[in-house]
C-alpha cells in the first residue's frame, strides 16, 4: 500500500464530509421544532423583539439555502459557531468531551477484541465442544442484551452488592489527577500518578463491558464461522501434512485470512460504538459527547448537533479506511 | 445500733460528691469540644440528575443549575424550607412606596477573593440582568433571568450599603422573586470578563469554587471568611463541611446505586418505585418536601366535545385522583383542588377537589347528550363515539395512560400519544390539539410566574399564556391575573386570586390531578439537611456525623 493511495483516500473523505454536512443540516432544519422557541421556552420574558434578535443572531430568518452556504463557509474556515443552548463555542464544548468518548470507545473496543478473538479461535478449533457451545450461547446473550440493561445489571451486581467496582464517573476526585490531554489513562501515566491510573481503569471497566459486549459477541461469531470455513480448505490440510504444529497452522495460516471478514465487522462496529456511547454514557454518568448531543438534539441546538454528527461521520470513515489498510496487510493481493 | 455518720464518712462523701461533679463537668466540656471537632469537616457529594447550564448566576433558567449556584452565591434574600422569605445579604428590605424597594446591606461581607460586597455590586448585578445584550460572551445577549425581574426598571445606589430598586409598576411578589437572583462581584467580573468569570466564578456564598466542568462535576470548598448567611437560618457562620462536590448522574437507577454504595451522599428526584428499596437500607434516609410541579390534563374548550362545560366537569368527576396518587406516586402527593397548588401563598383554601364521582360524571355527560345508545361500552352522540387523543411527553406517559384507563370506565375512549416537546408545543399553543397531560413549575409559591403562564389567554411575544396548553381564554380571568400582578394590598390580592381560581374551577378547562411530593434521599451521616420545596440543596448548615 502506498502513502499516495492513503492520502488519496483521506482526501476523498472531504466530499463525504460535505455530503454529511448537507444532509444533517437539512434534516435538522426540516424537523419540526423551533430552537428559538425552545430556548426562550419557559423563560417568562419573551418579547417579539427578543425573538427577532435571536433569529437574526443565528441566521434563522434567512432562506435555507443561504443558511447552508453560511454554514459551509464557516465550516471551511474552521469556525464551528456557538451553541444555542450553552452560550459557549461549539469547538470548546466538543474538545472538552471528545477525549472521554474516545477513551470509552477504545476501552470497549479493547474489551471486545480481547474477549472475541480468543473465544472465536477456540470455538472454531474445538467446534462442538462444551467451550464452543458455551461461548456461542454467551455470544447470543451478548447480542440480545441491550447495553442499557447490561450496564444497570452490572452496576447492581458488581458495584452495589459486591462493592468491587465504582458505580459511575471517570475517576475518583481524590486521586488528584492533573488533566493534560483529557485522556485520563494517558494523563495518569504522564504525570506518574499511580492512584489515578488505577482509579481510571477501575472506572472504565463496567462501561467498557456494557458498550463492548454486543460487539464482542458479533466479532466472536464472525471469527468463528470464517475460521471454520478456512480450516476446511486444502492449503490447511497441506500445512498439516507438511508437519506444521497445529498452533501455527491456526495462528499463522488460518487466522490471517479469517481476520479479513472479522476486521470488516469491527470497522462497522465502530459506528455502533459511537451510537451506543450515548446510552452507556447516560447510565454511567460518563461526561462524553454522546450525552451532549442527545440533549442538543432535543433542544434543536443546530450547530452543536451538526458538528458532533460530522465528527462521528469522520470517525466512521477513518475507521473504515484503517480497515482497508489492514486488508492489504492481511492479504497482499488486495490493494487499496 | 444507729448508724451515725461520723466525720470521716461525711468528708468522704463530700470528696466523692465533689469529684463526681468535677468529673461530670470535665466530661461535658471535653465532650462538647470533641463533638465540635466531629461536626466540622468532611466532604459531601451530591448527585444531580441533569447537567448544569452555566456557572453565571445571571445566565440560565434551570433549577439544577440554581441549586449549585446558590451554594457559591448569595442573594439579597433567601427562603426558609417553610417558604418564608428572610434577609440574606440584605439586613433589611423596606417598601418605601408601591414602586420602590430599599435594601440595606450587611457590612463586612466579602467575596471569595476578599473584595467587599457593597451597593455597587448589587447595582451591577441587576443592571447586567435587566439591560438588553449586557452579557457579552460568547456573543452579546440578554440575561435569561430578565423575565424573573418583573417590572424592575433601575437600581439606585443611595450609599455604599443602601440600594433602591425602582419598579415601573407595583410588584407584589418582589421578595419571592428576588430569592432567585444572586449577587456577583462588579470589579472581578469587569476585570476578567464573562468568559473569565465562568471559568472561575467568585461569589459571596458559603462555599467557593475550586474547579469543575458543567457536564461532570463541580468542586467547592468552605469559604472561611463567610459572613454567616441568613440570620434566620441557623447556624450562622462559616460552613461545617470542608468540601462540597456536585456530580452529574442523569440515570435514576445509577444515582440510587451510587447512594447505596456511598459514592453519593445526597440525591434528588428519587423515583417512586425506588423508595421502598432505599427505605430498607439502614444507611439511607428518604426525605420528602412539598412539591412544586402541579399536574393536570388540560382540555381544549374550543373543540367539541370539550366545548361543553358539563363534559369538562364530568371528566373531573370521572378520574379517581386519590387512586392515581396511591398507584403512580406511592401515596406521595396531594390532590389538586383547582388551578393553584395548595401550598401557594394565594391558593383559595375554600376550594374542594371535585372528587371521584363516576355517577355524577355519567349524569353530566347524559345531560350533554352523551349516552351509550348502541351498547358498545362507548358513549356516543349523534352517531359519533366519544373518542379523543391525549397528548403528552415521555415523562408523563404513565399519568396519561392512567387517566385514559379511568375514563374508559365511564365510556370514554381515549388514546395516548407521546410527543417530543419541541414538536408538540407550537401545535398545542395554536389550539390544534384536544388534551394535554403535563405539569408546570410553581416554585416561588406566588401566583406570578405560574398563574399567568397557564391560565391567561396566550399572547404571543409576552409571558401571558406561554404555558396555556388548553387554549383556555376568559377575559375576566385575564383581567384578574393582570390586576393581581400589581396589587400591593395583600388582602385585595387574595380576593383577586380567589375569584380567578373559582372561575377556573367552575369552568374546568382541565382535569385537576395532583401535586407530587419531591422525594429526595441522603446517607445517614448527613445532618441538618432537609429538602426544600424549591429544590434548593442548601449545604451551608449541614454537617457530617461520624
Amino acid at each position: 500500500m502506498s502513502a499516495v493511495k492513503i492520502l488519496e483516500r483521506i482526501l476523498a473523505t472531504i466530499p463525504i464530509m460535505f455530503g454529511v454536512a448537507i444532509v444533517v443540516f437539512l434534516f435538522m432544519r426540516l424537523t419540526p421544532g423551533d430552537p428559538v422557541d425552545i430556548m426562550l421556552g419557559e423563560s417568562g420574558y419573551v418579547s417579539e423583539g427578543e425573538i427577532e434578535n435571536l433569529r437574526k443572531e443565528f441566521h434563522l430568518d434567512e432562506p435555507i439555502w443561504k443558511q447552508l452556504l453560511l454554514f459551509l463557509g464557516s465550516a471551511v474556515r474552521g469556525d464551528m459557531g456557538n451553541s444555542y443552548t450553552q452560550h459557549a463555542p461549539v469547538s470548546s464544548l466538543i474538545a472538552e468531551r471528545l477525549p472521554a468518548t474516545i477513551e470509552l470507545a477504545v476501552g470497549a473496543l479493547i474489551f471486545g477484541l480481547v474477549v472475541a478473538i480468543p473465544v472465536g479461535i477456540i470455538s472454531a478449533v474445538k467446534q462442538h465442544s462444551v467451550i464452543d457451545r458455551a461461548s456461542m450461547a454467551g455470544a447470543f446473550l451478548g447480542i440480545s442484551m441491550p447495553a442499557f440493561w447490561l450496564g444497570i445489571v452490572l452496576i447492581l451486581i458488581l458495584s452495589v452488592h459486591l462493592r468491587l467496582l465504582p458505580v459511575f464517573g471517570r475517576i475518583d476526585y481524590e486521586a488528584g489527577l492533573k488533566e493534560i490531554t483529557g485522556f485520563y489513562v494517558l494523563d495518569s501515566i504522564i504525570t506518574g500518578n499511580k492512584v489515578a491510573l488505577v482509579s481510571t481503569i477501575r472506572h472504565l471497566i463496567l462501561p467498557s463491558l456494557s458498550l463492548g459486549a454486543a460487539m464482542a459477541a458479533i466479532v466472536a461469531r464472525v471469527l468463528r464461522s470464517s475460521l471454520l470455513e478456512i480450516l476446511r480448505q486444502d492449503y490447511i490440510t497441506l500445512a498439516r501434512a507438511k508437519g506444521q504444529i497445529e498452533f501455527l497452522v491456526v495462528m499463522k495460516h488460518a487466522l490471517r485470512n479469517a481476520l479479513i471478514p472479522t476486521v470488516t465487522v469491527v470497522g462497522l462496529q465502530v459506528g455502533v460504538l459511537l451510537g451506543g456511547n450515548m446510552i452507556v454514557e447516560t447510565v454511567f454518568g460518563w461526561p462524553g459527547l454522546g450525552r451532549l448531543v442527545v440533549s442538543a438534539i432535543y433542544a434543536r441546538d443546530f450547530p452543536l448537533v451538526q458538528w458532533v454528527v460530522m465528527i462521528y461521520a469522520f470517525t466512521f470513515v477513518m475507521a473504515n479506511l484503517i480497515v482497508d489498510i489492514l486488508y492489504t496487510c492481511l492479504n497482499p493481493k488486495i490493494t487499496l | 445500733m444507729n448508724h451515725v455518720l461520723d466525720i470521716r464518712e461525711v468528708d468522704r462523701m463530700k470528696r466523692t460528691f465533689t469529684t463526681a461533679v468535677v468529673s461530670v463537668l470535665i466530661l461535658l466540656f471535653v465532650g462538647s469540644v470533641v463533638a465540635q471537632e466531629f461536626s466540622r469537616g468532611g466532604t459531601v457529594v451530591v448527585g444531580l440528575s441533569d447537567r448544569m447550564m452555566s456557572l453565571d448566576p445571571a445566565d440560565h433558567r434551570h433549577r439544577e443549575t440554581e441549586t449549585v449556584i446558590r451554594n457559591m452565591f448569595d442573594g439579597l434574600v433567601t427562603r426558609t424550607i417553610k417558604n418564608e422569605v428572610v434577609p440574606e445579604l440584605a439586613k433589611s428590605a423596606t417598601l418605601i412606596d408601591p414602586t420602590t424597594w430599599e435594601f440595606v446591606l450587611k457590612k463586612g461581607v466579602t467575596f471569595h477573593n476578599g473584595e467587599p460586597l457593597t451597593a455597587e455590586d448589587v447595582k451591577f448585578t441587576f443592571d447586567r440582568i435587566i439591560t438588553e445584550g449586557a452579557i457579552e460572551y460568547p456573543e452579546p445577549h440578554t440575561s435569561q433571568r430578565k423575565g424573573l425581574t418583573g417590572p424592575l426598571e433601575s437600581v439606585e445606589i443611595v450609599d455604599d450599603y443602601t440600594v433602591r430598586f425602582h419598579l415601573s409598576a407595583p410588584w407584589p411578589p418582589a421578595l419571592q422573586m428576588l430569592v432567585h437572583q444572586q449577587i456577583v462581584p462588579k470589579d472581578y467580573l469587569e476585570e476578567v470578563g464573562t468568559k473569565g468569570f465562568i471559568e472561575h466564578p467568585i461569589g459571596s456564598g458559603p462555599f467557593k469554587f475550586v474547579e469543575g466542568k458543567l457536564d461532570e462535576m463541580i468542586v467547592m470548598e468552605r469559604f472561611e471568611d463567610y459572613y454567616g448567611g441568613a440570620d434566620d437560618l441557623a447556624p450562622v457562620g462559616p460552613a461545617f463541611l470542608d468540601r462540597l462536590i456536585f456530580k452529574i448522574v442523569p440515570e435514576d437507577s445509577t444515582r440510587m446505586a451510587a447512594l447505596r454504595t456511598g459514592e453519593l451522599d445526597i440525591i434528588q428526584k428519587v423515583a417512586v418505585h425506588m423508595i421502598p428499596i432505599l427505605e430498607d437500607d439502614p444507611n439511607i434516609v428518604v426525605k420528602t418536601s412539598a412539591g412544586t410541579r402541579p399536574c393536570w390534563m388540560e382540555m381544549n374548550p374550543n373543540k367539541p366535545p370539550f366545548n361543553d362545560v358539563r363534559v369538562r366537569r364530568a371528566l373531573n368527576y370521572a378520574v379517581n385522583v386519590d387512586l392515581l396518587i396511591k398507584k403512580l406516586l406511592g401515596g406521595r402527593g396531594v390532590v389538586l383542588p383547582g388551578s393553584l397548588s395548595p401550598f401557594n401563598n394565594f391558593a383559595d383554601r375554600t376550594l374542594q377537589p371535585y372528587g371521584y364521582n363516576p355517577d355524577r360524571a355519567k349524569v353530566l355527560l347524559a345531560e350533554a347528550g352523551w349516552t351509550d345508545t348502541d351498547g358498545d361500552g362507548i358513549l356516543d352522540k349523534d352517531g359519533q363515539p366519544f373518542t379523543f387523543v391525549i397528548d403528552t411527553i415521555g415523562r408523563h406517559k404513565d399519568k396519561a395512560e392512567a387517566v385514559m384507563g379511568q375514563i374508559r370506565d365511564i365510556g370514554i375512549d381515549a388514546i395516548v400519544r407521546v410527543w417530543d416537546y419541541a414538536v408538540a408545543k407550537p401545535l398545542i399553543l395554536a389550539g390544534e390539539r384536544m388534551a394535554w397531560v403535563g405539569d408546570w413549575g410553581d416554585s416561588a409559591f406566588d401566583p406570578v410566574g405560574h398563574f399567568e403562564a397557564k391560565w391567561h389567554t396566550h399572547v404571543k411575544g409576552s409571558p401571558y399564556g406561554r404555558g396555556n396548553f388548553s387554549s383556555y381564554s376568559n377575559p375576566r380571568v385575564d383581567e384578574l391575573i393582570e390586576m393581581g400582578e400589581v396589587e400591593p394590598d395583600v388582602a385585595k390580592r387574595h380576593k383577586i386570586y380567589d375569584e380567578a381560581q373559582r372561575i377556573i374551577y367552575e369552568e374546568a378547562p382541565a382535569v385537576f390531578l395532583f401535586l407530587p411530593e419531591e422525594v429526595e434521599a441522603c446517607s445517614v451521616s448527613v445532618q441538618n439537611w432537609e429538602p426544600s420545596p424549591d429544590s434548593r440543596i442548601n449545604l451551608h448548615d449541614v454537617w457530617l456525623s461520624k
